[in-house]
């Protein structure tokens, strides 16, 4: 371990668990789910609490087994992206009124119909504003592989915000609420 | 990632993918969690050192019973030994007493010829 750095766990929690619940809740879209796998984690990192080395450490571990338990969930629910569609509308409508853009809100959504791998990749990018570099490390997967989940990630997010995207433009809320 | 490099999809995603709050209830209930746990392990413990312990008596008692019944065989060997040897002992002073007395009888008989 460190020396100087002592882990607390209640300290952890208060400061990763806003970091855990995100990541969770956009890798499922499902706010009951997210809680859950962010309780799981962070349980798991009461067991795994003297193997951490650093705050950079427990940041790095809780958003690896975050990405890697929702994942997990994922399998097991076998949600598909309309599903998705739905869940995310039914357990995050609250979170519309608090936004100001409700582009930002069918952005968010429209991030739910990807594929995880993309999803996760961009998530991280965008959220935790993480590089390729740091992705892979978290993803156990190749910095190249990444790099092409976050470009054809965009790609399809761009083309499926493309009508989204105008009709915010020309000021009219999309068909997709009717 | 360099702002200048972020085009407006991005921007908006950025934007969209800030951290939520995490709800209350989930550090409450995490924390209620993580104290039922602790108790389940500390019970779990106390049963596997309640068995350990169970074992060990179990254990001893069948060593004990087993050393005590080892014990008695070989003190009722000792004593049947001891009873033969006793045994013996009494024949060889009968058939002395009967040599003498036949040693007796035949000088006896030898006078009277």
């Amino acid at each position: 371990m460190a020396a100087g750095w002592k882990p607390d766990f209640e300290a952890l929690v208060d400061e990763h668990q806003s970091m855990v619940y995100s990541l969770a809740l956009r890798m499922t879209g499902d706010s009951g789910l997210a809680e859950e796998i962010a309780q799981d984690t962070f349980l798991a990192l009461d067991d795994n609490l003297g193997r951490m080395e650093s705050a950079d450490h427990a940041r790095f571990w809780l958003r690896r087994v975050t990405m890697s338990r929702a994942a997990d969930a994922l399998r097991r629910r076998k949600v598909r992206s309309m599903d998705l569609w739905v869940e995310f509308d039914e357990n995050l409508s609250g979170v519309r009124e608090a936004r100001s853009s409700p582009l930002g809100v069918r952005v968010e959504q429209l991030l739910q119909t990807l594929p995880e791998a993309q999803r996760a990749a961009l998530v991280l990018r965008y959220q935790e504003e993480m590089t390729p570099e740091e992705i892979a490390a978290t993803l156990h997967a190749p910095v190249a592989t990444v790099k092409s989940h976050l470009q054809r990630g965009l790609k399809l997010l761009r083309a499926k915000a493309g009508e989204l995207l105008s009709e915010y433009l020309r000021g009219k809320e999309p068909a997709h609420e009717a | 990632m360099k702002p200048e490099e972020m085009d407006a999809m991005e921007w908006e995603l950025r934007s969209a993918l800030e951290r939520r709050a995490a709800p209350e209830s989930l550090k409450r209930n995490l924390l209620v969690r993580r104290r039922k746990r602790t108790a389940e392990r500390r019970h779990a413990r106390i049963v596997v050192w309640q068995r350990l312990a169970a074992m060990f008596v179990l254990a001893a008692a069948l060593g004990g019973g087993y050393a005590w019944h080892a014990h008695e065989e070989q003190r009722r060997g000792e004593a049947a030994r001891e009873q033969v040897l006793n045994a013996l002992r009494m024949t060889n002073e009968a058939l002395d007493q009967v040599g003498a007395q036949l040693e007796t009888r035949d000088a006896r008989k030898q006078a009277e010829k």
